[in-house]
């Protein structure tokens, strides 16, 4: 059970991997990163663009930025762009550079055009844990697949030979997939979550500084994810003013990565669906997920601290009591 | 959850009052900080059949670590190890047996 409920969660980790090792893989907190990525490769490329400008007279600049601003990947390409310009320019002078730049531009606009097809692609799959559901090219190749699979379907529907439960099977997710495009959506659905900011507060306290962000994140009331933060580490805690978590002990941002996760594969995913749109209601002291997508209701376990050893000096805690 | 007959107290964790380890409930590993980094790991929930003294015993050579058994009024008899053996009495509950893998609830970071 355990394996599968974090099944959802694996594929994002691979795929983060593959991109980026520093993901909060769960909730695909890239969220934030691959955004800031996706913003400093530009920044990365832009020094050279502004040389370009400066070296360039005034009508280059106006299709530069558009350029710029679809082309991360093709650094390549750029640095191949810009040797061309400046032997143009080295050859010839002023009079003749409006007609070299409107030459090269437009060989560079087709070269861009063909790229712009490339890129988008692999614009999607940089941006895939961007989108909340990031289904779209998993959901074309899954078309794609049911393409596949439909030719082989047809080739048992015509003829008369007996079908395996293979086939059978197949078909019936064909169907489905076919008839609710979203449920593909659904499957895919990645969590996509930032990471928790992670602090240390003097030597021995820890802030959690977006709480209350991932808090409504997860339509949790902190009240409960506090609860269960406290609980499982063992500590006590307390939110404070600026509404971040105050945590007694030390913890690294991965820890405190690790309880959320278990917090959401618990008490957010659906244990049915593992859709995250549920709903957390008490009803009768006990703690009901209710499932948005799939409809599914049931409960969960309550937070409990259990035993805690005494890590203090005993001597305070006996004044205390006595 | 995936338990063959349906136990309604199953994933209540311990038993009502000082019984701890009725039939299919779940042994608690936790881990605490102490000062510094130190750690303490606490196991609650092992049956009371077994001789806790003798699982320490176990516990402690193998792991080379101190470790006792606290009387808890509500949850019965505990096992308090030092540093951070989650992993270590974990698997070893699973080895001899007296618990299995489902059984266990590892706590903490």
């Amino acid at each position: 059970m355990a394996d599968e409920d974090l099944l959802p969660f694996d594929p994002t980790m691979k795929k983060k991997k593959k991109k980026k090792k520093t993901g909060f893989d769960l909730d695909a907190a890239m969220g934030e990163d691959s955004g800031s990525a996706a913003d400093g490769l530009p920044t990365v490329t832009q020094p050279p663009a502004e040389e370009e400008e400066e070296e360039v007279p005034e009508p280059q600049q106006s299709q530069n930025p558009d350029d710029f601003s679809m082309d991360f990947t093709s650094m390549k390409k750029k640095k191949k762009k810009k040797k061309a310009f400046e032997l143009d320019e080295l050859e010839e002078e002023l009079p003749k550079t409006t007609e070299t730049e409107t030459i090269p531009s437009t060989a560079v606009e087709s070269q861009f055009n063909v790229e712009d097809l490339d890129f988008t692609k692999k614009k999607k799959k940089k941006k895939k844990p961007l989108n909340i559901d990031g289904g779209g090219e998993d959901g074309q190749e899954d078309e794609e697949q049911i393409g596949d699979d439909a030719g082989s379907h047809t080739a048992w529907v015509g003829s008369d030979r007996d079908y395996t439960y293979d086939e059978l099977l197949t078909r019936v997710f064909d169907i489905m997939r076919e008839k609710n495009p979203d449920m593909i959506a659904g499957e895919k659905k990645k969590f996509v979550m930032r990471p928790p900011q992670v602090l240390r507060v003097g030597t021995r306290k820890t802030s959690f500084a977006n709480f209350a962000d991932i808090c409504r994140l997860l339509h949790r009331q902190p009240k409960h994810v506090l609860a269960f933060l406290l609980a499982e580490l063992g500590t006590s805690g307390s939110v404070d003013g600026n509404n971040q978590l105050i945590i007694r002990g030390k913890y690294t941002q991965k820890q405190i990565e690790n309880v959320l996760r278990r917090y959401i594969k618990e008490y957010v995913t659906c244990h049915t669906c593992r859709s995250r749109d549920t709903l957390l209601q008490k009803d009768t002291r006990l703690f009901f997920l209710q499932c948005e997508t799939c409809g599914s209701r049931c409960s969960v376990a309550s937070i409990k601290t259990g035993f805690q050893a005494v890590t203090g000096k005993r001597a305070a805690i006996r004044a205390k009591t006595a | 959850m995936d338990n063959s007959f349906f136990n309604p107290f199953a994933d209540t964790g311990e038993g009502v009052g000082g019984s701890p380890g009725i039939q299919g409930s779940l042994i608690h590993i936790r881990i605490q900080q102490r000062n510094g980094r130190k750690t303490l790991t606490t196991v609650q929930g092992v049956d009371p059949k077994y001789d806790f003294k003798k699982i320490v015993k176990a516990a402690k050579k193998e792991f080379a670590c101190n470790g006792t058994v606290v009387e808890h009024p509500e949850y019965g008899e505990v096992i308090q190890l030092q540093g951070d053996q989650r992993e270590h009495i974990r698997s070893l509950l699973i080895k001899v047996g007296i618990a299995t893998n489902e059984q266990i609830k590892v706590h903490g970071f």
